[in-house]
């Protein structure tokens, strides 16, 4: 864990990007004198915080016999370490860590290595309580290996009461957690950003190898299996009441498909005096400036093209283009959108259809 | 009571001038008998104020509330200087106050022989009759009658007593303002009395309504929600449109800033916007001297607000945006500036605006280039009688000025001189645009050839 949190990622800071020379003005602003004594607070202010978030267990070199003797009849899952650096992987694992940091900015805790920062419980904890908003009644910091297990499986189970678990086991415990199994940790955090519909888009089908090192007798043996981490997923938008698109998903499937053409009919109506041309529902939307556009033509109304970016670069400035042009259909009158702007950056057809269909009952009748 | 009136009285000179550099002064308003400043330095006959007032375009026919026009008190009281400097400002030399008397009627009861002749001189009717019947002629002295009589011949008028026609000039009389409409911005919603929907626009609604005994224009602005911050900045922005400093300016009279609603306040102009004058029948005929008087207008108006050391909300100048006075003065609206929390991202009219107003902040831009880019698209407007871009949605016709170089045609046959100004005020490069104060005198210049 490190120190200070790095500055939030896309989400939080897509409107606001003004303050971000704020700390270099200050400095440059105070007196050298003072700079030097601002510089000595932060050193010990950093030291001390060192002190308190570094982790209990010092990443000892040499291994105790107990992580590696293996009992008759036990068998152990232990990740194929190469792995790890196969795109995806390494995708799945930058997403991850990026959303924790995403969620634990307030926390001033910075995730840099998932292996190594979430077994002894303290970042599960915090996360856990970010995403419920409850409060979980535990040490804050724990220094034996004893105490950090305690914690951890009171924190797993919390976890696991909320993801649901009662009579099924997950796929993780307070012993693979706590060991640093990778494959357990991923599953946990994959199940937690489902669970809470982060707004994030996980790389899909994502498998890694694991050997299962199984002892019987005074044999070992070994065998390498596939484990999927993550599958496709349709639906990665914000989690709401169920309404006619659910059901029009779960259940019909055809009529989807009609729906579906007359939303491409209607926006590409209105794109073509553009001369644009929507293609695929699910993908073109994601940049958000075909829904800039859109608001400007339905709502009759120039768009200013300094409010938005015409040719994104990254997700932040896509997220940038979806949420002002939610905030376009607010200030024309329509409700807020049942979606998050990463929703639609994410590719979640079901929230963009949602958000089109909302225009579509508006703005049906106009030429 | 030390005021305007008092310092135009006393001929308080630099208090005058320190009163009318604070644009919310308002020369024009009047005191409790309508006497406006330049009534009161007209009939005390200190020229240095009336002169000061005039250039600062102070009406010239405001009336009192016994329909006195300055002129009526220059003459009556023998100030023949603010006599000629009036009659040069183009007074009505032929106003009848409530007694049916011109000025002239005055001159000669008073027996001031050379502003008698100069008004003769300068088209005073010898025969028009107040409402005694009798003319001026009945109120000059034998000699000076005889005097007048003959300049009169000489200057070929009908000698045939004119009958008054009482109520012809009602309507077209201009009274000086009420005192009181610039004398309070906080305005209590309550004391609104709002009468008639105007209409419904996309920054809010419009109603007309009446306040203090006067005819005022409402503007409930349509904000999603009126957020503290949003309250905050609407009190910081409005005072700054109180702009009664000129003329051709109309100023926000003041505001309503209540919970639930965020009110602006303007007086009403009974012929609407230049645009409705335009391009809807409202039955007054725009020919070319009365189109390059409102782009006159427009420029001085302009001119002063690029002027005024302050920023001021965004006004976006296009024919919506300017109102015609009841005398004709067309007078930049206040009342259509945007706020700093109002349309954002929404440009209804990007039809007269610059290519880089559609594509870059106001900080990052030239604005008042800008500004002098849309002149041009008004002046086009005032030429063609035509709506730029009438064809396209806003979102088209701003991509197409933006990005593919969309611009408004000089149809074939227009005026040569309107059309190579045109064409300098839009110069692709912002730079070389000219400055409203470099436009005004090709205007003028334009105009006094009709």
């Amino acid at each position: 864990m490190a120190q200070s949190p790095k500055s939030p990622s896309a989400q939080a800071k897509f409107n606001y990007d003004q303050n971000k020379d704020d700390s270099s003005f200050w400095e440059k602003f105070s007196t050298l004198g003072r700079k030097k004594k601002i510089k000595e607070v932060q050193e010990v202010q950093e030291e001390g915080k060192y002190a308190i978030d570094s982790p209990g267990k010092p990443n000892a070199p040499e291994i105790p016999p107990e992580d590696y003797n293996l009992e008759d009849n036990e068998q152990r899952s232990i990740i194929q370490p190469q792995c790890l650096n196969q795109p995806n992987v390494r995708d799945l694992l930058q997403v991850l860590t990026d959303w924790m940091n995403d969620e634990l900015v307030e926390e001033r805790i910075i995730v840099t290595n998932i292996e190594q920062d979430l077994y002894d419980g303290q970042v599960l904890h915090k996360l856990w309580e970010k995403l419920t908003g409850n409060t979980l009644n535990v040490l804050e910091v724990t220094q034996s290996e004893e105490g950090q297990k305690q914690k951890l499986s009171v924190v797993l189970n919390a976890v696991n009461h909320t993801l649901g678990f009662h009579h099924t086991n997950p796929k993780w415990t307070v012993e693979s957690v706590h060991s640093k199994n990778v494959v357990a940790i991923l599953h946990l955090l994959v199940a937690l950003v489902r669970h809470f519909r982060a707004p994030i888009r996980l790389p899909e089908n994502v498998s890694v190898t694991t050997v299962i090192v199984k002892k019987s007798g005074p044999k070992l043996t070994a065998e390498k299996f596939e484990e999927q981490i993550t599958a496709v997923y349709e639906d990665v938008g914000m989690r709401c009441e169920r309404d006619a698109f659910d059901t029009l998903f779960d259940h019909a499937p055809e009529k989807l498909q009609v729906v579906k053409k007359s939303l491409v009919t209607f926006v590409n109506k209105h794109l073509n005096k553009l001369n644009f041309e929507v293609v695929d529902l699910g993908s073109d939307f994601r940049d958000g400036v075909y829904l800039c556009l859109l608001m400007g033509l339905l709502g009759g109304f120039f768009v200013p093209l300094h409010e938005f970016h015409l040719t994104p670069r990254d997700n932040e400035q896509m997220i940038h283009n979806v949420a002002f042009s939610f905030d376009l259909m607010q200030d024309v009158g329509l409700a807020k959108p049942k979606a998050r702007p990463e929703d639609i950056v994410n590719m979640d057809l079901k929230s963009t259809l949602r958000c089109l269909y909302n225009l579509f009952t508006k703005y049906r009748n106009i030429a | 009571m030390e005021d305007i009136f008092y310092w135009c009285r006393e001929n308080n000179t630099i208090q005058v001038r320190l009163w009318l550099d604070d644009t919310e002064s308002d020369f024009n308003k009047g005191d409790d008998h309508g006497f406006s400043p330049l009534h009161w330095s007209a009939k005390e006959g200190h020229t240095k104020i009336v002169e000061m007032l005039l250039s600062r375009g102070a009406r010239v026919n405001a009336t009192n509330m016994g329909e006195d026009i300055p002129l009526h008190l220059a003459a009556a009281h023998g100030h023949l200087d603010v006599v000629l400097m009036l009659i040069k400002a183009k007074s009505d030399i032929n106003a009848q106050n409530e007694h049916g008397c011109t000025p002239l009627h005055y001159a000669c009861f008073w027996g001031y022989q050379h502003i008698a002749e100069e008004l003769v001189n300068h088209g005073a009717l010898v025969s028009l009759a107040n409402k005694d019947g009798d003319t001026p002629l009945d109120k000059a002295k034998a000699l000076l009658a005889k005097r007048l009589h003959d300049l009169a011949i000489e200057s070929g008028q009908e000698l045939k007593k004119i009958s008054i026609k009482d109520n012809n000039w009602l309507g077209l009389k201009t009274r000086s303002r009420d005192a009181t409409l610039s004398r309070y911005k906080g305005i209590n919603i309550e004391d609104l009395k709002l009468h008639t929907k105007v209409s419904i626009s996309p920054s809010g609604e419009t109603w007309r309504g009446r306040w203090q005994n006067n005819d005022v224009i409402a503007k409930i602005l349509a904000i999603r929600e009126i957020l503290p911050r949003i309250s905050r900045d609407f009190n910081e922005e409005f005072p700054k449109l109180r702009i009664f400093s000129h003329p051709n300016i109309l100023p926000l009279i003041g505001a309503c800033n209540s919970p639930k609603h965020l009110v602006t306040i303007s007086q009403y102009m009974p012929r609407g916007s230049l645009y409705d004058l335009l391009h809807s029948a409202a039955g007054i005929v725009v020919d070319t001297a009365q189109a390059v008087r409102f782009a006159i207008d427009i420029a001085k108006g302009m001119a002063y607000l690029h002027s005024l050391e302050r920023i001021i909300p965004e006004y976006f100048l296009n024919s919506f945006h300017v109102m015609i006075d009841e005398d004709l003065t067309a007078r930049i609206n206040m009342g259509d500036c945007k706020f700093s929390f109002q349309e954002r991202g929404r440009i209804y009219n990007p039809a007269w605006m610059a290519p880089e107003t559609l594509q870059r902040k106001r900080v990052d831009r030239n604005w008042e280039a800008c500004d002098m880019w849309s002149f041009a698209i008004v002046m086009w407007e005032l030429m063609t009688r035509e709506i730029p871009f009438d064809d396209l949605s806003p979102m088209e016709c701003g991509m197409k000025i933006a990005t593919e170089g969309l611009r408004v045609q000089i149809p074939p046959g227009s005026s040569a001189h309107l059309a190579k100004l045109i064409k300098i005020c839009m110069n692709e490069e912002a730079g070389k645009r000219p400055r409203f104060d470099m436009v005004i005198p090709i205007l003028d210049k334009m105009g006094s050839k009709f």
